[in-house]
């Protein structure tokens, strides 16, 4: 390197190893209802705000307008299995968390019956074709993970 | 007949259809057999089929099943109630099964709720001496005589005498009082799924000798609680738990090489700024004020001033080794000798001086024996007097 062509490096050295980061994620009591609904009754739930009326998914325990608290069963809405592209990206770099294998698409869907969009894999398209307003389908995991990915992808309803 | 960790074979069956899970099985088709082999043994099949359940009873060798499990009763019951890990009971041949396997593990966990152990009249009379109230008994001199009819029944009595309470088998000739009904009914009354006045007014309990003393009685225990009760009524939660591993390299640069170059020999290395003259410790390659760069090394300390200390009390995990370090211990800010004034550099402070150290003070490097040209070749700074 150019750079460094002055530079004394006769010192210097190279350190590598590895770290173990034990880690633990817990998804709390909606969090879990949620993903045990995905995993055995293959259905998406949301919470409906009873003051403002949102319906908010992935569901969460309080509104963020007017802070009602969410949880209780009465607002647990069931959501479709179908919904639209709010907007997308094309995923098109290669990491060990990621998903897939890039490319891929990444898609904010709104399912039916909710107010907010979530964010998830879209299958079964070219990335040229996808636009804003496709109408799309869960496609739910064979294989638990426990996770939003219990839903494996969404792919277009061919009209 | 047999029981294993309080529950019986029959049990599991037996409880099959309350626990079943329609929903769980749709387009669901197998048969289960089991062959459960030991005390309290027998032969069974479970079909699931159109979300429906049929559980039998089979004398005689197994039909055609998609999968048998061949278990020992021990093992099966201590499986269900996950006082045993199954994975072990294969593994010592304890649990053996012949056929499609996967449905064991796919099928099942969505077919039934969980098993939990049948209260007996038993466990209930038994647990009396625990529930047994001291303070509520002073004078009480009773006898309560149970003659529980039924599978699970039995013959006891409840002797309270002096303030404390003990339990027989078998009925006392001169009960105060003596109460009979079916084992279920008494179960049932005590978990509460069974209103007393009801039971009494439709002749379900029959009671004999002293009414008043029957009435009496309920104050002097506690009410039972079901083991494990919580865990039923609980909810599942989602934790999931990962170790995720991160490689990392770290090159010193030419600055850092020379810093721990000299840390090994027991030196402090700075660079010296050619435009402004301030020190940097550890050196680095630029000057952040002047942006020029700085190749020049000046040795530094050994000795220090303490500028600033910050004395943790939280106790939190080592990142390189997870262990948690001894509270409480301190950071201190040293201006080395020979540095310029604005330039700190941190360090710990020997503990032994956590109660003496103050801003001003001179301190000292103490030095690892063995040095490998790292941060641990200085073990901390302590007081120099």
């Amino acid at each position: 390197m150019s750079v460094c062509r002055n530079i004394n490096t006769k010192d210097c050295f190279v350190m590598t190893g590895k770290m173990a980061l034990p880690n633990q994620y817990f998804a709390g009591r909606v969090g879990s209802k949620f993903i045990i609904s995905l995993r055995d009754a293959k259905k998406i739930l949301g919470v409906k705000c009873p003051k403002c009326g949102l319906v908010y998914v992935p569901p969460r325990e309080y509104c963020e307008k007017d802070l009602e608290k969410l949880d209780q069963d009465q607002n647990w809405v069931e959501l479709g299995n179908e919904g639209v592209i709010t907007n997308f990206t094309i995923v098109n770099y290669n990491d060990k968390h990621l998903p897939r294998r890039a490319p891929y698409v990444l898609a904010l869907i709104k399912v039916e019956g909710a107010d907010t969009p979530f964010a998830h894999i879209v299958e079964g398209i070219e990335s040229e074709h996808m636009k804003i307003g496709m109408r799309v389908k869960a496609v739910f995991a064979e294989q638990t993970t426990h996770t939003i990915l219990d839903i494996d992808h969404f792919e277009p309803i061919r009209a | 007949m047999a029981e294993y960790y309080g529950s019986k074979v029959v049990d599991i069956f037996n409880t099959m259809p309350v626990r079943f899970k329609p929903d769980g099985v749709k387009g669901v088709d197998v048969t289960i057999g089991y062959d459960i082999l030991g005390e309290g043994g027998g032969t069974w099949v479970v079909t699931i089929k159109d979300a429906a359940l049929k559980v039998e009873k089979i004398a005689g060798d197994l039909p055609k099943c998609s999968v048998v499990m061949t278990a020992d009763a021990e093992a099966f019951v201590g499986g269900a109630l996950g006082k045993i890990d199954p994975g072990e009971a294969f593994a010592s041949g304890k649990i053996k099964v012949a056929g499609d396997i996967i449905i064991l593990g796919n099928v099942l966990p969505k077919a039934f709720e969980k098993f939990t152990p049948i209260v007996r009249a038993r466990a209930i009379v038994e647990s009396m001496v625990e529930r047994f109230r001291p303070e509520k008994a002073e004078g009480v001199d009773l006898k309560i005589g149970y003659d529980l009819s039924g599978e699970d029944g039995g013959a006891w009595t409840a002797i309270v005498k002096d303030g404390t309470c003990t339990v027989k088998e078998g009925l006392d000739p001169d009960c105060t009082v003596t109460m009979r009904m079916v084992s279920e009914v008494f179960v049932g009354l005590n978990l509460g799924k069974i209103d007393p006045a009801a039971a009494f007014g439709s002749g379900q309990v029959k009671i004999e000798g002293d009414m008043m003393a029957a009435g009496a009685t309920a104050k002097l225990f506690k009410k039972f609680e079901v083991a494990g009760a919580e865990e039923k009524q609980g909810e599942e939660l989602i934790s999931l738990k990962c170790i995720p591993s991160i490689r990392h390299r770290f090159a010193t640069g030419s600055h850092m090489g020379k810093w721990f170059k000299g840390l090994k020999e027991k030196k402090f290395y700075a660079t010296q700024c050619p435009v402004c003259g301030r020190t940097q410790i550890p050196p680095r390659e630029v000057c952040a004020v002047c942006r020029v760069r700085c190749d020049e090394f000046i040795e530094v300390g050994p000795k220090g001033t303490v500028t600033m200390i910050d004395t943790v009390y939280y106790a939190s995990p080592d990142p390189l080794t997870g262990k948690v370090r001894q509270t409480p211990y301190a950071a201190l800010f040293l201006v080395m000798d020979g540095s310029t004034p604005s330039e700190s550099f941190a360090h710990e402070l020997n503990p032994k001086d956590l109660d003496r150290i103050e801003s001003g003070m001179k301190v000292r490097p103490v030095w690892a024996k063995e040095r490998t040209g790292s941060y641990r070749d200085l073990l901390y700074f302590e007081i120099d007097d």
